[in-house]
C-alpha cells in the first residue's frame, strides 16, 4: 500500500500536467485563429486619416494591401508597426499599400501615438466600430492582406518577433500575382 | 463558368487539330512514312511530301514549327474572342440584375432618390455630407480625395436612393468641408417637398457665390 502511493501520485501529476499543457494548448490556438474572412471579398471601408484627408479602401483596387488594426493598449503593435513602416517604403513602389487603422476609444491619444511612431503609411482612425465589426476583429492587433481584386487572403493576429517575414513572403507571392 | 469555356475551347481546337493532321497524311502519299512527330504538320507539308516523297519526311518536320505557331496564335485570338464575349455577356447581365432590383427594391411610386453636384469649388473643398428626411439620418457619407475631384470635373453621385409614402416631407442635407481661408466650414440647406405617384429626384448643388466670396448650398428639385 505505502509503495503504490507515490506511483498513484506521479500518475495523478502526469495526467494534471498533461491536461495542462492541452488547456494551454487550446486556449493559444483559439487566441491566435484568424477571423473567417479569409477568401471573402474585404468589406469596403472610408475613414478619416490622422492628417484630415479621407480614404477609401476600394479606391486601391489593383493594389495589395496590408490593412492593420491597431490599438495604443496592445503591446504588440508597438512592436509591429515600425516594422509595417519598413515593408511600406520598400514595397510601396511594387504596388503595396499600407494602411493602419485604430480602433482607440481615444482618437487624441490615438493621434498623439500614431504621430509618435513615425509611419511611413496613413493611419486611419474607426471612430465608430463598423469597420471592426465588419472585420470580426478580436485580439489586437490584427493584420490582414488584400490582393489585387479586393480579396482577403490572409489573416494574422497578434504580433511576434518575426512575424513581419512571414507578412513579407505573403507580400511577394501575392505581388507576383 | 468561364474556365469549363476555356476548356471545352481547348478541347475543341484539339479535335480540330487532330482532324487537320488526319487529312494531312490523307493528302500526302507517303503518309505512312511521315513521322509522328510531324503531324501537327498541315496541308502545306504534305503537298511538299507529295512532290519529293523522299525528302519529305524531312522537310515536313523542318515546316513544322511556323504553322503549328500560326494555329496556336489563331486558337489563342478564337479563345481571346470568346473571353471578350462572355465578358460582354456578363456585364449585360449585370446591368439587367441592376434595372430589376431597382424596380423591385425602389417602385417608381415610392422612389426618391437624392444626387450631389459641384460647380467650380473654388471657395469649398468638400468632406462630407449628411443626408436627413423627416428629421432621420438617412446617408452620411465621406468623400476621398478621388471622389471630390470627380464632381469637381462635372460628376453627379447618387448618394441616396430609398422609399418615401405619398405626400409632404423635408429633407436637410449638411456639407461639411474647407472653406474659404481654408477654415472649417459645415453648411446646411433644407427643402419641403411633396412626393407624388412618380419617382422623386432631389439634387444637392454646390455652386460658388462669386460676389461673396463664399460657397452656396442648394437643393434642387427635379419634377
Amino acid at each position: 500500500m505505502r509503495s503504490a502511493r507515490p506511483g498513484r501520485c506521479a500518475r495523478r501529476l502526469t495526467l494534471a500536467v498533461g491536461l495542462l499543457g492541452c488547456v494551454v494548448q487550446m486556449h493559444a490556438a483559439l487566441a491566435v485563429a484568424p477571423p473567417p474572412i479569409v477568401g471573402k471579398d474585404a468589406p469596403d471601408f472610408v475613414a478619416k486619416t490622422i492628417d484630415g484627408s479621407n480614404l477609401r479602401l476600394s479606391e486601391f483596387r489593383g493594389q495589395v494591401v496590408l490593412v492593420n488594426f491597431w490599438a495604443r493598449w496592445a503591446s504588440d503593435s508597438r512592436q509591429e508597426m515600425p516594422a509595417l513602416s519598413r515593408i511600406n517604403q520598400t514595397y510601396e513602389r511594387a504596388g503595396l499599400k499600407v494602411i493602419g487603422i485604430s480602433i482607440d476609444d481615444d482618437l487624441v491619444r490615438a493621434r498623439a501615438f500614431a504621430d509618435a511612431m513615425k509611419l511611413s503609411y496613413p493611419v486611419m482612425l474607426d471612430a465608430g466600430p463598423q469597420i471592426g465589426r465588419d472585420y470580426q476583429l478580436g485580439k489586437m492587433p490584427m493584420t490582414i492582406l488584400v490582393d489585387r481584386s479586393g480579396v482577403i487572403r490572409y489573416a494574422h493576429v497578434g504580433y511576434r518577433r518575426g512575424d513581419d517575414r512571414v507578412f513579407l513572403d505573403h507580400i511577394r507571392e501575392l505581388l507576383r500575382e | 463558368m468561364s474556365r469549363m469555356s476555356c476548356v471545352g475551347s481547348w478541347a475543341l481546337a484539339s479535335i480540330l487539330l487532330a482532324g487537320t493532321a488526319l487529312a494531312g497524311q490523307a493528302a500526302s502519299p507517303a503518309g505512312a512514312a511521315a513521322p509522328a512527330d510531324a503531324s501537327p504538320a498541315p496541308a502545306g507539308a504534305a503537298a511538299a511530301g507529295a512532290t519529293a516523297p523522299a525528302a519529305s519526311a524531312a522537310s515536313s518536320a523542318d515546316a513544322a514549327p511556323a504553322p503549328a505557331a500560326e494555329s496556336s496564335s489563331a486558337e489563342f485570338k478564337t479563345l481571346d474572342q470568346e473571353v471578350q464575349g462572355l465578358k460582354k455577356d456578363v456585364i449585360d447581365l449585370n446591368k439587367d440584375l441592376f434595372v430589376l432590383e431597382e424596380e423591385l427594391l425602389f417602385p417608381a411610386n415610392t422612389q426618391v432618390a437624392v444626387y450631389v453636384s459641384m460647380d467650380v469649388g473654388a471657395f469649398f473643398a468638400l468632406d462630407s455630407v449628411t443626408v436627413k428626411i423627416d428629421n432621420r439620418e438617412v446617408k452620411n457619407y465621406l468623400y476621398t480625395a478621388r471622389e471630390a475631384d470627380a464632381l469637381l470635373k462635372g460628376g453627379v453621385q447618387q448618394i441616396y436612393l430609398g422609399n418615401l409614402k405619398v405626400g409632404k416631407h423635408e429633407l436637410v442635407a449638411f456639407f461639411t468641408g474647407k472653406g474659404p481661408v481654408e477654415r472649417n466650414y459645415r453648411r446646411g440647406a433644407t427643402i419641403k417637398f411633396e412626393k407624388g405617384v412618380g419617382a422623386k429626384y432631389l439634387e444637392l448643388k454646390i455652386t460658388d457665390k462669386v460676389p461673396k466670396h463664399q460657397p452656396e448650398f442648394t437643393i434642387k428639385d427635379w419634377e
